[in-house]
């Protein structure tokens, strides 16, 4: 063993000879820890449940309707609703930060669509390739519609689960011709199954064209009923929706004063609430525990001070046996360390398993990461270095020649 | 071995500087085994303490081992006492919750360099004072006597030239010093350098040489072992 060993090891010898009084040193710095640790656990637990729902939900769409705040459907341009084009979605993808991904939609009701002697009468949309992930569907057999089946305003035709079983009984869908409107169609795929939504809309009951089909073949008419948005950061929803809003205001030429033409939706705005308040929640634990962390610091310092005065002899001792004042100081800043790793041990376990009971209990939601044992690991080093700053110097001045006449106490 | 000069020390309290010592000469042989006697404040401890390097004098010269220490620095002292000087006090400094062995082996933590025997080196430190039965009791297990005995193997462990004791009997009944002292004798007999300071004439009778501190100044030296020419009153006469 090296010096710095040996020396090291004496330390962890002495702390262990002292438990009650190392217990008494860490247990602030654990608690800290703890209430840090299982916040932080709780808190990417419910950030991920957040996730989950924003993947199931859509949460993170923003979808903008033509006709300001009327929910009306096609024939847009009948009711002078003709107002979303092609090119606000173009422009929405281009000027605005925090857009992921933007797709044009046309919807129409009453579509029949048949093959053979069966016949489904639904809802046809049309879209572009990046509405699939917008929308967080998927499909369960066959593929969406492609950049290519967007440039040649392909009659390709994916069909929603109900429809795809109305008309094909015996499954077997993709690649077979039906016949939409007037044209012949090929079933490229047909969507996993989705079941009614929250708002009455049945997702099963749909189908999809390009909406380049849709535009120039089927509805035959350039207007958009929507354009959808997905943005990078939920949390930022709200900030990303004005940008859109004032975008299409100046694109619209409409005058300060006048009404929209168009709705900006943010959808799940209760979802939004529910970061918003874990997220005050996770910031007043964060603080508490800093409180905790901070004043065992100074816990810890005050008692290697009282340390440092009792030790004195044990300190002159040391000197005698050919310690050298950097050692003395290294021993009480190893001391004071080792004392702030173990309480940062026993934090990050307890923390956890807190943290991990609450999940289980279903009150909470938890995710471990290597995160609250990197902040527990820095925390305890600095706080623990510091601590013993002061006592280390102050036992590094003592002389021992006054020391080793002390009496024992 | 020890090569004393002139040696002067004051202490400053406040504004008023006592002088401690006021001029010491005095040599010491390999081998020798002397006691340094002096009433208290006569600068006994002080002597003890710069023949220790824990002090530094202010004037004077002071060589150990052939080497000048008037001007080490910190380290150079710390190396030099952890190296060529073992230690044995009064009160013994223990530390209370650390094993006999333990309190052995604490001068092996500041030695430079890897040292992986210190165990072995401690057992047969604790065995050439009579304690291997007692490696691992903590102080407050152990009497006086053994509890200064852990303290001269600690002494020992480096193997160093030169032992130093503080009135290693003055805390032990009579038999238990007699112990100590016969231990000092065995190793002075194996070539050990041994200097002690005390104000007990029974001890000191019991080493090679006496000097005598009074007031800063080494006033006598006679050679020790007689006890008989002991006067009553403390004051030894000039050999």
């Amino acid at each position: 063993m090296t010096r710095s060993q040996r020396i090291a090891a004496d330390v962890c010898a002495s702390l262990r000879a002292q438990t009650q009084r190392t217990f008494l040193m860490l247990l602030g710095l654990a608690v800290g820890v703890a209430v840090l640790s299982a916040t932080i656990v709780i808190g990417q637990g419910t950030e991920e449940r957040i996730m989950g729902l924003v993947a199931k939900h859509g949460l993170d769409m923003l979808m903008v309707r033509a006709g300001g705040e009327a929910q009306v459907f096609a024939p847009q341009a009948d009711r002078g609703l003709a107002v979303l084009v092609e090119a606000d979605a173009r422009a929405i993808e281009a000027d605005i930060p925090g857009v992921e991904l933007v797709s044009a939609v046309q919807n129409q009701r009453d579509v029949t669509v048949v093959h053979e002697d069966r016949s489904v009468t639904t809802r046809a949309f049309g879209v572009e390739p990046t509405w699939l992930d917008i929308r967080h569907r998927d499909m369960a057999e066959g593929e969406f519609l492609s950049e290519g089946d967007m440039a040649a305003m392909a009659r390709v035709v994916m069909l929603g689960a109900k429809v795809a079983r109305g008309l094909f009984p015996e499954g077997g869908a993709v690649g077979r011709t039906v016949r939409v409107g007037n044209d012949p169609y090929t079933v490229k795929g047909v969507f996993i199954e989705m079941g009614v939504n929250a708002g009455g809309d049945d997702w099963d009951d749909r189908l999809v064209v390009p909406v380049t089909t849709s535009s120039r073949r089927l509805f035959n008419r350039p207007y958009l009923e929507q354009i959808v948005i997905q943005v990078s950061d939920v949390r930022r929803m709200p900030e990303t929706a004005e940008r859109v809003r004032n975008l299409l205001r100046v694109r619209h030429a409409i005058a300060p004063g006048r009404q929209d033409d168009f709705f900006v939706r943010e959808s799940e705005d209760v979802e939004n609430a529910a970061v918003d308040t874990s997220s005050t929640v996770s910031a007043l634990s964060i603080a508490v525990a800093i409180v905790a962390l901070l004043a065992s610091g100074l816990v810890i310092m005050n008692l290697m001070l009282a340390a440092v005065s009792q030790r004195a002899r044990e300190i002159g001792l040391r000197r005698a046996m050919g310690a050298r004042s950097s050692d003395i100081a290294r021993q009480f800043l190893l001391e004071s360390w080792a004392v702030a790793l173990a309480g940062g041990v026993v934090g990050v376990t307890v923390g956890i398993a807190v943290a991990t009971a609450l999940a289980a209990a279903g009150v909470a939601s938890s995710r471990i990461t290597w995160m609250p044992f990197a902040i527990a690991l820095v925390s305890c080093t600095v706080i623990g270095l510091a601590a013993g700053l002061l006592p280390a110097r102050k036992a590094a001045r003592l002389d021992p020649v006054v020391t080793l006449r002390q009496r024992a106490a | 071995m020890i090569d004393v000069e002139n040696l002067t020390k004051s202490y400053r309290k406040g504004a008023t500087a006592t002088q401690v010592l006021k001029g010491v000469t005095l040599r010491i042989a390999q081998g020798e085994f002397v006691s340094i006697m002096g009433r208290s404040g006569s600068g006994k401890s002080t002597l003890l303490n710069i023949l220790g390097l824990l002090d530094q004098p202010d004037g004077g010269r002071y060589r150990l081992d052939g080497i000048d220490f008037s001007t080490a620095d910190d380290d150079a002292l710390s190396a030099a006492r952890n190296r060529k000087i073992g230690f044995v006090f009064q009160q013994f400094h223990l530390l209370e919750r650390a094993s006999a062995l333990r309190n052995v082996t604490l001068p092996l933590l500041y030695a430079d360099g890897e040292s992986d025997d210190g165990m072995a080196r401690a057992e047969m430190a604790l065995d050439a004072v009579g304690l291997s039965h007692r490696t691992h009791h903590v102080p407050s297990e152990l009497s006086g006597g053994e509890q200064q005995r852990v303290a001269i193997a600690r002494a020992l462990i480096n193997r160093p030239v030169l032992i130093l004791a503080d009135e290693p009997t003055g805390n032990l009944d009579a038999q238990a010093g007699t112990e100590i002292l016969d231990i000092f004798r065995r190793l002075v007999t194996e070539g050990r350098t041994l200097v002690l300071v005390t104000h007990d004439m029974h001890v000191a009778a019991c080493t090679d040489r006496t000097l005598v501190l009074d007031d800063g100044r080494i006033t006598a030296e006679r050679p020790g072992a007689i006890p008989s020419r002991i006067p009553r009153e403390g004051r030894i006469d000039r050999a």
